[in-house]
């Protein structure tokens, strides 16, 4: 269950950018997520549920894309695609991959309505 | 209103982990990952290489569990400083809770920290905590489909143990099976194999820890 610490770092950070964007909340987050991670979706979606919840995102829906991996051996060179079960070089037969792709968690777009003026005039003290 | 944002999600743990990394560096300190499942021997291990180690080689021992400070006191005789870091509910050690546990060891003092991940051999692979290497145990009662079964833990290490040799003959395990399994998965680290209760191929294992501090 890693994905509740994904969940809690992915919630802080989407929250970060409602803010500095002036969204009143978090209708829609697409997030890609590296085959590595050995993600659950429906892990990662009960988790940010449960971490969203009494925030401007709670409700929102998650949208996860699964990424690929790409990679580079380390031995020759060769740009390949591993399988999660075998991270042999097709060129030269090493299991020596440097990872490109598929390793990270990204947040691709949020979105969400405007706050209206007023509640910003409102924030400011006014 | 939709925003493009295009950030990694996981950059404030890759961020502590470089400040880590940064802090381990400037005190010339060399750090380990070691990961696996419970009961591979992770903490037995550290308890026999403290003492090869000896007071001239200090190590540092930040060991991650969900409860109890049970393996921090079994180290606590060997080792230069101990911290046991309590998960909770956590299933793996993040970069900032091995912040907070640096921050409690004179680094200054130290050669060598190890850290002991939470017994786990799936959650722990994608966290980089800061370490310079990072070893994936497996003990001989798991069996030996474990690296073909979870082949992300064994992926990215740097030195991969086969522990409690000792029961090879006891049970059914068959070496290589795993050396095949490797050549799939991560054929760049050394398959070590060794018994910290027997002391069989423990040689090895620090002749591979001197060459790491040596690198």
């Amino acid at each position: 269950m890693h994905e509740l610490s994904i969940a809690a770092a992915l919630v802080r950070q989407a929250l970060d950018v409602a803010r500095e964007n002036n969204l009143a909340r978090i209708e829609v987050l697409e997030v890609e997520v590296g085959v590595l991670q050995q993600v659950v979706p429906e892990a990662l979606d009960l988790a940010f549920q449960a971490e969203s919840r009494d925030t401007p995102a709670a409700g929102a829906v998650l949208r996860q894309v699964e990424v690929p991996m790409q990679a580079r051996c380390r031995s020759c060179g060769h740009d390949f695609v591993p399988d999660i079960d075998c991270f042999q070089c097709d060129a030269c037969g090493r299991a020596d991959p440097d990872i490109v792709e598929g390793r990270d968690i990204v947040l691709k777009t949020l979105s969400g309505p405007e706050r209206e003026r007023e509640d910003l005039l409102e924030d400011q003290g006014h | 209103m939709k925003i493009k944002v295009i950030e990694s999600v996981l950059k404030e743990n890759e961020r502590t982990a470089a400040e880590n990394r940064a802090r381990l560096d400037a005190a010339n300190v060399t750090a380990l990952n070691l990961t696996s499942a419970p009961g591979s021997g992770k903490t037995t291990l550290l308890e026999k290489t403290l003492e090869r180690l000896g007071p001239e080689h200090p190590a540092g021992i930040l060991v991650g569990d969900l409860q109890t400070t049970r393996d921090a006191e079994r180290l606590s005789g060997g080792a230069a400083g101990v911290i046991q870091i309590n998960t909770g509910r956590g299933c793996h050690l993040s970069a900032a809770q091995v912040a907070e546990g640096i921050a409690g060891l004179d680094l200054e003092d130290l050669e060598v920290l190890f850290i002991e991940n939470v017994g786990n051999m799936v959650c722990p692979a994608g966290f980089d905590l800061g370490e310079h290497a990072r070893v994936a145990l497996l003990s001989i009662p798991e069996g030996d489909d474990k690296v073909a079964k979870y082949p992300t833990l064994f992926q990215p290490a740097d030195v991969i143990l086969v522990t409690k040799i000792d029961l090879l003959g006891v049970l059914d395990f068959d070496v290589g099976r795993v050396r095949e399994d490797l050549a799939r998965i991560n054929s760049r680290a050394p398959l070590l194999e060794l018994s910290a209760r027997s002391g069989v191929g423990m040689e090895a294992w620090m002749e591979w820890l001197a060459s790491l501090r040596g690198a």
